[in-house]
């Protein structure tokens, strides 16, 4: 038996890992690559690099419109998926109530419904009650699937919060405001920034649903695929491209935040 | 405090020596659903005094002391805060503060913010807060650089200490302990007993502490109570308790004991239930129509005897082993089915051979008699 410090398994090791992260990262920088070769077509290697489909991606009206409505869209799910599942994830991971736990499963179900199915059920319920699908319809089709993945994010700091915290508070002679703002709220915050977080990259890159229930009205996703099928340019990997920089950027900055905090937290 | 209080009158008979209770339970009872927590408890707790409510785990002490600091609701009875009715009145305008048994500080504050967090609730401002703070750093004994400190970095003890002083902050008139040493290694806590009863001393307020552990209560109290499903079954100072426990669980609630049952036989004398020897008992007159007894026989008045006649009671049997306790050595004597224990001090200790047959024995004035 050889150990995990031996030479010829550090070097297989190495290398796994180093072929899973090229297999997850190269197609995004194929895509990327994309959006910056001059040529109408991707064809490798690059012959001649270009901005210039960055630029009429940035400058065109079209992507504003959408990218203004895949923005509003993420915008109003996050803040309302937040809202709604943090009052949910307090109440059904800190009061005990008959049905509690039926409700956590009925709750939870539609993260595993297939999302196609699940946008066509609502664009069938928004026409039977006489709605017209946009971008509207889409926040409440996106919420739908979003607000139970938040409350699970969510849930999982309330569930390692004790509540006798509050009663301490309050014993301390606290009112239910202060110790909101001064006790719930603090300790709660990083589970609540990160189920923001999931909502707002969930909705910002969901495609199934918005293609049921956007109606007329395009989002990000939606023309990346409706561009696949037909009026192919590069500024399909380019805005694939920043469409993904701006999730990462996202993500990376809500890292960094958390870093400092718990740097200064713990001093 | 947003609490009104009402001076009481004094009623013009009453002994002014006495003091005053400030916290009175009168036919208090706690029930959920079927489940009766506490059973009708009377109890006066007087201004200033250290009282410690022992109970075994499921006796009701924590829901007694949550009613005191207002975390649960009697379901029947009063309690009474200087002659005012308190029942209903929420804990956060109470002149109570609990120290809880996790502590509850505040894991995302640090110590200083610990400690100011009741003075932030009235409002205080930051500098005279921050100075308060400081004063009571030094009060717990803690050195005012732990001010800025991560509260979640603190030792075991260094917490205790922020959590009485967060505690001291809030001035509350009364203050609740449930069993906040019971985390801490035997040494630390043996320590902290004793700073805890200086602590009472020095502020001159009413501490009522709960524990499972006698000897923790014996250290600190003035008075005892001994809770037991629910129910007080003995009030009284710690010296009441050791020596004049008022029934068998009490007795036993102590540490260990040898008990002996005991019954009238038909001549009325007492024998021994078992063996039906007669027993030398002084029967206490409360006790003096029962037709049987406990005799409870603690270990240090449990000895070897080594001539016909040389205590009131004996018993034969065999040894069966013997420990160390530090300061004193214990013996395992079977007698029959039953096994009674015998301690001695390491001077005095008996060389004894395992399996030897010895002859133990107690005098009557040393058994505490109680009803089985």
């Amino acid at each position: 038996m050889e150990g995990i410090g031996s030479k010829r398994v550090r070097l297989f090791v190495g290398l796994w890992t180093g072929f899973v992260v090229i297999a997850i990262y190269l197609p995004i920088l194929c895509g990327a690559l994309a959006g910056l070769s001059k040529g109408r077509y991707f064809a490798f290697p690059v012959r001649i690099y270009s901005t210039e489909w960055w630029w009429r991606t940035v400058s065109s009206f079209e992507i504003h419109t959408l990218v203004t409505n895949s923005l509003l869209i993420a915008l109003i799910v996050t803040v309302v998926a937040v809202l709604i599942a943090f009052f949910g994830a307090l109440a059904f991971a800190r009061y005990p109530w008959k049905g509690r736990r039926l409700y956590q499963k009925v709750l939870l179900l539609p993260i595993f419904f297939p999302q196609p199915v699940l946008g066509l059920a609502l664009l069938l319920w928004f026409n039977a009650l006489g709605i017209t699908p946009s971008w509207q319809t889409a926040a409440v089709a996106h919420l739908v699937w979003i607000v139970p993945v938040v409350t699970l994010v969510i849930a999982i700091q309330v569930y390692s919060f004790d509540p006798v915290l509050e009663e301490a508070a309050a014993d301390l002679g606290a009112g239910r405001g202060f110790i909101l703002r001064e006790i719930t709220l603090p300790i709660l915050w990083p589970g609540i920034w990160s189920g923001a977080l999931f909502a707002f990259l969930l909705s910002w890159g969901n495609f199934p649903l918005s293609l049921y229930t956007a109606g007329a009205d395009s989002t990000v996703p939606k023309w990346l695929y409706s561009k696949m099928v037909a009026g192919y340019t590069p500024m399909v990997p380019a805005l694939g491209t920043m469409s993904t920089l701006v999730a990462a950027t996202l993500l990376l900055l809500a890292g960094a935040t958390l870093m400092v905090l718990r740097r200064r937290r713990a001093g | 405090m947003k609490l009104a209080v009402v001076e009481t009158e004094i009623p013009p008979d009453a002994d002014p020596k006495l003091p005053l209770p400030v916290l009175q339970l009168v036919g208090v009872r706690k029930t959920f659903a079927d489940f009766a927590a506490i059973e009708r408890i009377d109890l006066d707790i007087f201004e200033g005094e250290f009282l410690t409510i022992v109970g075994p785990s499921g006796s009701g002490k924590t829901t007694l002391l949550r009613m005191l600091a207002g975390m649960e609701a009697p379901s029947e009875g009063n309690i009474t805060f200087r002659g005012e009715r308190i029942n209903n009145l929420p804990a956060n305008r109470r002149p109570t503060c609990l120290v809880f048994q996790s502590l509850a500080l505040f894991p995302h504050k640090s110590v200083g913010e610990n400690i100011e967090f009741p003075l932030k609730v009235k409002k205080i401002p930051p500098a005279e807060r921050k100075q308060r703070a400081l004063e009571l750093l030094r009060m717990v004994r803690l050195p005012e650089s732990y001010y800025g400190k991560n509260v979640m970095k603190c030792s075991g003890g260094e917490k205790q200490r922020v959590a009485l002083a967060r505690a001291f902050a809030y001035d509350p008139a009364i203050l609740l302990f449930d069993e906040p040493l019971s985390a801490l290694d035997y040494k630390l806590k043996k320590a902290m007993e004793k700073e805890l009863k200086d602590l009472h001393r020095e502020s001159g307020k009413t501490f009522i502490y709960i524990t499972h552990s006698l000897e923790e209560a014996m250290v600190m109290s003035d008075r005892i109570g001994v809770l037991r499903a629910g129910k007080l079954v003995q009030l009284g100072t710690p010296e009441d308790i050791y020596a004049r426990p008022a029934d068998r669980f009490v007795s036993e609630f102590v540490g260990e004991v040898n008990v002996v049952s005991a019954r009238r036989n038909d001549g009325g004398e007492w024998v021994a239930d078992d063996t039906g020897k007669r027993l030398r008992v002084i029967v206490p007159a409360a006790l003096a129509g029962s037709p049987e007894l406990a005799l409870v026989i603690r270990p240090e008045f449990m000895r070897f005897v080594d001539k016909p006649g040389g205590a009131d009671n004996t018993l034969e049997g065999t040894i069966y082993n013997e420990y160390s306790l530090g300061s004193r050595i214990q013996y395992q004597v079977r007698v029959g089915e039953k096994t009674f224990l015998i301690e001695m001090s390491r001077g005095h200790a008996w060389k004894a051979a395992p399996a030897a047959t010895v002859t133990i024995g107690w005098d009557a004035g040393d058994a505490i008699v109680v009803t089985p």
